[in-house]
């Protein structure tokens, strides 16, 4: 455990040498957040209620949003398929440490440090644009939002860092395609973009069987009271269903992996 | 003039074919950017119509001006990477060195540092785009006339030249202080924020977007303009924006070479 602490920390201190990368990586952040914001503020100038969503639950969606994105989105795993494709991976293997360990102390490090940012840039952003926020009074409500946020964190882990596997079997420096195509399918059907349950009611029930709603729309949603208990206790189930499988595939696809891995490059 | 220009036209036309027989070297990469690019465009494509199409206006512009809006600003996007890609790779020649070697060339630098590393992959998604918007013209989703194409023309060559500006610019911070990459990917985010019409943005917002980084000349004017919903006062002011940017940049740029240190040569 104390050497994943390190790694941790390590990765903390990298944040602080290369600072002006990780503000300006949060600036963008900001402005991905204005352009939802601002685009839901005008179509609630003339209405009060658009797709059974009255202002200021959109805008706390749209907020919480940018807010899952710091603590569950943020992710360093992107980097396994490089590092598998230089033959960098040959160095962690001679090393008395596990892989997915190692990645994910490295994962909690980016949310830490994203969150720390987060929390001041929201304090700024309220104050300055004073938007209509829902305000959650229910503890039970609060408390399954933030145990859905908690196996959130490690889905996303354990399918990203999966897509960064899939590297074993594609030639050399191909792996920045499909995590870019990842990243737009994961934005989408999370609801990175707008809450899924607006989309025609077919598609939307066949989403809902998919991993990605869980990571951003669930939880939103149940901070939003928009869900009774049945279908909370339904999403935890699909969550934890891909949860099971997921970390089951990390498993088999390490070891299939590793018996095609040819350290190329080193 | 002429020899120079053909000239140009060669190197241009020898490092594009190089740039594309690159990518397509990685074919299957390839394949997937394309497929991320175009599902990308046809999400938010599909949010507008989902959202819009709901509502019926988005800050007084229908469905189908907004539609156009968005695929003005995809044409003028693609248009400014397909052209100056190279603004990606120029971080690696800063700090190689390797600049040294374009700077002692009989060719402009700017130009073989921006404009000669073509994306196939922008080059595939712009014709059918272009398609699109003149099917989309056609069939007359949004009123205009043909004055208003000439001036779409126009602000839309106007609102490249400001692009380029903006990447010489960029250049020029790389080469004093190295850093390219945030400053274009922060450059492309807040140019982003002209997927919809900038009207919508509320005031500080629009003017900043307006005035300090002009998205609005960038994305929303030529649209406008097609439409006959911008007035010539602003018409003028975008050709005098861009032409005052242009003119900043270049003088940026030479600032900017006499601080290159020629660092790993």
């Amino acid at each position: 455990m104390k050497k994943y602490i390190q790694v941790l920390k390590a990765t903390l201190q990298e944040y602080f040498i290369y600072r002006l990368n990780f503000v300006m990586w949060r600036v963008r952040s900001v402005i991905q957040l204005l352009l939802l914001y601002f685009l839901w503020l005008v179509i609630f100038q003339k209405n009060q209620v658009v797709f059974g969503y009255d202002k200021s639950q959109i805008l706390t969606y749209v907020l919480g949003v940018w807010a899952l994105r710091a603590l569950v989105l943020s992710t360093r795993t992107a980097e396994v398929g490089g590092e598998i494709s230089r033959g960098d991976l040959s160095l962690y293997l001679l090393r008395p440490i596990s892989y997915v360990k190692y990645w994910f102390s490295r994962d909690l490090a980016d949310k830490i440090f994203n969150i720390g940012f987060f929390i001041v840039e929201a304090v700024i952003l309220v104050f300055l644009l004073k938007p209509p926020l829902v305000f959650q009074t229910n503890l039970l409500l609060i408390f399954c939002t933030l145990f859905s946020i908690f196996i959130g964190i490690f889905l996303l882990f354990n399918i990203s860092f999966l897509l960064g596997l899939s590297t074993f079997w594609a030639p050399e420096g191909e792996w920045g395609g499909p995590r870019f195509l990842f990243n737009i399918i994961l934005d989408f059907f999370s609801g990175g973009l707008f809450p899924l349950d607006i989309l025609p009611l077919l598609l939307f029930r066949f989403l809902q069987i998919l991993p990605f709603p869980y990571l951003l729309f669930f939880p939103l949603n149940i901070y939003l009271g928009r869900l009774n208990t049945l279908q909370i206790f339904q999403g935890y189930l699909i969550m934890t269903f891909w949860l099971i499988v997921s970390t089951w595939l990390i498993k088999i696809v390490w070891q299939k992996g590793l018996r095609v891995y040819s350290a190329v490059g080193r | 003039m002429l020899k120079s220009l053909k000239k140009y036209l060669k190197v241009w036309y020898l490092m594009t074919t190089a740039s594309f027989s690159s990518f397509l070297i990685s074919r299957f990469a390839a394949v997937v950017l394309l497929s991320g690019k175009l599902l990308r465009f046809l999400f938010f494509l599909f949010f507008l119509y989902l959202l819009v199409g709901k509502t019926k206006v988005l800050g007084g512009y229908t469905l189908n001006q907004v539609v156009f809006f968005f695929l003005t600003f995809n044409l003028v996007d693609i248009l400014v990477q397909l052209f100056l890609r190279g603004i990606y790779r120029f971080r690696s020649l800063v700090v190689s060195g390797d600049l040294d070697l374009i700077l002692v060339r009989p060719i402009n630098t700017l130009f073989r540092s921006l404009v000669c590393w073509t994306d196939l992959l922008d080059f595939i998604t712009i014709v059918p785009l272009i398609i699109y918007l003149i099917i989309f013209l056609a069939n007359g989703q949004v009123a205009f006339s043909p004055i208003g194409i000439l001036l779409y023309l126009l602000l839309i060559l106007n609102a490249f030249v400001l692009a380029l500006a903006i990447h010489i610019i960029v250049a020029g911070v790389g080469v004093i202080t190295y850093e390219v990459d945030n400053a274009i990917w922060l450059y492309r985010d807040i140019s982003s924020m002209g997927r919809i019409p900038i009207d919508v943005y509320m005031e500080p917002v629009r003017s900043l977007l307006t005035f300090v980084l002009p998205v609005s000349v960038l994305m929303t004017f030529p649209a406008k303009a097609l439409m006959g919903l911008l007035s010539w006062q602003w018409m003028i002011f975008s050709f005098l924006i861009s032409g005052i940017f242009l003119w900043v940049s270049l003088r940026f740029w030479k600032y900017a070479l006499t601080r290159y240190s020629s660092a790993s040569s």
